[in-house]
């Protein structure tokens, strides 16, 4: 188990958010960050995913290339199974209630009307991920890009300075054109766009390294901090006022100048890395003000997989509770607090499962006739 | 409750304000008849509102692109196919209501969506293809979430905001009737505000809860409901369709209330 870091505790507090933020009209909802910002939790979900695939990338220096691709691509079919396995959860979650409260209207929340009364085309969609639920369209994005984490790993090593351009051009024609990733049976397209966010997702993975931007961004970081705060103000405002600009008012290809969250529009990208200019670097004040916070949210976001795919299930399971008994102070209070407590028992568990393999491991490795 | 007629003759709510030579008035449609099935009081229709920027279109001619957004009630979900949902039937009425007019509708309904996601969608949508009518279906799934009723006026009345700011007509198809929850103070709550926002911002509301509780009560026999008792079957969205265009007609051509003083 590693010591809380600056990358897992903000893992941890985009986890949190994430979890409140799933569950509509809970109380805490009006406390977290996007309610006084541009971007919310989703980017600095993704922005640090990339971060994190940095990490791993410099750490894998000395592993052959192709062994450490198999590693990432393991890691992809991993989240592509966990997305599998938690919207079959949360389809019987929603059968399950329906059936509890005779409530069959519940089939229907959240896009999951079709895998009832259309089964046969969306458990194919579910599969090809074309079929999403409402609040569970996250990780399918995160599927996407941690598939191409190989590549990504591949040209950051043998073609590092083609990587910020390949990804900006894509992002451009992207908003250019309005391509999007189709959504089947039922039509329409994905409510976040990996063509779109995988920009977000590269500028982690070269922010998160001590080289190249990553490096100018770390030499430069008390100019940036300085630039960033302007832009979180404006964050502010537009948060407080829900100032949004209107396409007609604004030149063609109007999603560059719009704060569209399918296409990740680059007011909202901005944003973020203010905030991370603004914010990156204190830890060490947060482990001394806020300290047992600071260990906990950095359990969880050691623990991110597991604990977003329980969140996620405990955001649903939030909503129906709140369905059957009313959205008051204290049913918010309850939900909140057991959820919290729930991710926090997993990733403890996570952690333990992980700790009892090494130590099984240990005597095979350091034995190798046993 | 049979055909109700238009009774004036020219665009009377929605003129389109111009310098330009003032085109030919439009004859005046009929509204389009309500089915037997479908017929409500008319008050239990909707509470119509200028559509500024449909009129203005159909004088010249053009095309008129509608956006139907919304949840299960715009997709369809209890129809026996796509081609029974309310935005496809809307279109044949309009099609045979507007003679020569070239409507296009394009259907964004997610089950199960709440306003706030929806109101991410539309503002996608907007910037995507700019549409000149918005139908936004909504309000059900935020009361049984027990989102409360100032966030989701929050939500909706600054979207009903931004699209008029940019000359798109807004029509509000206002939460369905489920006797379960004829009693529910979360959704009545909604529903009040719902109204409230229609209201003040001035925007065609189609009171869809008032035109399927009448049906209820009168015609019990005639079964507008899907099996769960929760959407609609292939009739409902039939008078969903009729009373949305009926609303939509009204409010193109109906003539504006005179003052009380003149």
């Amino acid at each position: 188990m590693r010591a809380p870091n600056e990358i897992d505790f903000w893992r941890g507090f985009a986890l949190v958010t994430i979890f409140v933020n799933h569950i509509p009209g809970i109380f805490l909802e009006h406390f977290t960050y996007r309610n006084l910002s541009l971007s919310d939790s989703a980017e600095l979900f993704v922005f640090l995913a990339g971060w994190s695939l940095r990490m791993q990338v410099d750490r894998a220096v000395t592993l052959p290339m192709w062994v450490f691709m198999l590693r990432l691509a393991g890691r992809a079919m991993q989240v592509y199974f966990a997305q599998l396995v938690i919207t079959e959860i949360a389809v019987a979650f929603l059968a399950a209630a329906s059936i509890y409260f005779g409530a069959s209207f519940l089939l229907d929340w959240h896009n999951a009307s079709a895998i009832f009364r259309n089964p046969v085309e969306a458990h194919i969609g579910l599969v090809l991920l074309t079929h999403q639920l409402g609040y569970f369209n996250i990780l399918p994005l995160y599927v996407v890009l941690v598939a191409s984490a190989p590549f990504i790993a591949l040209c950051a090593r043998y073609a590092a300075p083609a990587l910020l351009p390949l990804s900006a051009a894509l992002y451009v024609v992207t908003l250019s054109t309005g391509i999007n990733l189709p959504s089947w049976p039922q039509g329409g397209t994905w409510f976040l766009d990996p063509m779109a966010w995988q920009f977000i997702y590269i500028l982690g993975f070269l922010i998160g390294g001590k080289d190249g931007i990553g490096g100018l961004a770390r030499r430069h970081r008390r100019i940036l901090g300085l630039v960033a705060l302007p832009i979180i103000g404006l964050g502010v405002v537009v948060g407080l006022t829900h100032f949004a600009p209107r396409p007609a008012d604004v030149p063609s290809p109007k999603l560059f100048f719009v704060f569209d969250k399918t296409f990740l529009s680059p007011a909202r990208f901005i944003h973020l890395l203010a905030l991370v200019a603004v914010f990156a670097g204190n830890f060490h004040f947060v482990m001394r003000w806020f300290a047992v916070g600071a260990r906990f949210f950095s359990l969880l976001g050691r623990n991110s997989l597991y604990v977003f795919c329980v969140a996620s299930l405990l955001s649903l399971a939030g909503q129906i509770f709140r369905f059957a008994y009313g959205g008051a102070l204290i049913t918010d209070a309850i939900i909140a607090s057991v959820g919290l407590v729930i991710m926090g028992i997993v990733a403890w568990l996570s952690e333990r499962r992980d700790v009892g393999r090494k130590a099984a491991a240990g005597p095979v490795r350091a034995s190798p006739t046993s | 409750m049979t055909v109700v007629m238009i009774l004036c003759g020219s665009a009377g709510l929605s003129a389109a304000v111009t310098n330009a030579p003032a085109p030919a008035p439009l004859p005046t449609p009929l509204v389009p008849p309500l089915s037997p099935p479908c017929a409500v009081p008319e008050a239990d229709i909707a509470i119509p509102a200028p559509l500024p920027n449909v009129m203005a279109l159909l004088q010249k001619h053009a095309t008129i692109h509608i956006l139907a957004i919304g949840s299960s009630s715009t997709f369809g979900v209890g129809a026996s196919s796509l081609l029974s949902n309310y935005p496809t039937r809307l279109g044949v009425i309009l099609d045979k209501t507007l003679k020569g007019a070239d409507i296009e509708i394009a259907n964004r309904g997610i089950a199960g969506e709440l306003a706030d996601t929806t109101a991410d969608r539309i503002m996608s949508e907007v910037a995507l293809s700019k549409p000149d009518l918005v139908l936004w279906q909504l309000g059900t799934n935020d009361a049984l979430s027990r989102v409360p009723p100032e966030d989701f006026e929050t939500t909706v009345r600054e979207t009903v905001r931004w699209l008029k700011s940019q000359d798109i007509d807004v029509a509000l198809v206002g939460m369905q009737y489920v006797p379960r929850f004829s009693l529910d103070p979360a959704y009545s709550a909604i529903r009040r505000t719902l109204r409230k926002i229609a209201k003040d911002e001035n925007v065609l509301y189609v009171r869809r809860y008032d035109a399927m509780r009448f049906m209820e009560s009168v015609r019990s026999n005639e079964k507008i409901m899907a099996n769960d008792q929760f959407h609609l079957n292939d009739l409902g969205y039939r008078c969903m369709a009729e009373h949305i265009a009926h609303a939509v007609i009204i409010s193109l051509f109906a003539k504006p209330a005179r003052p009380a003083n003149n």
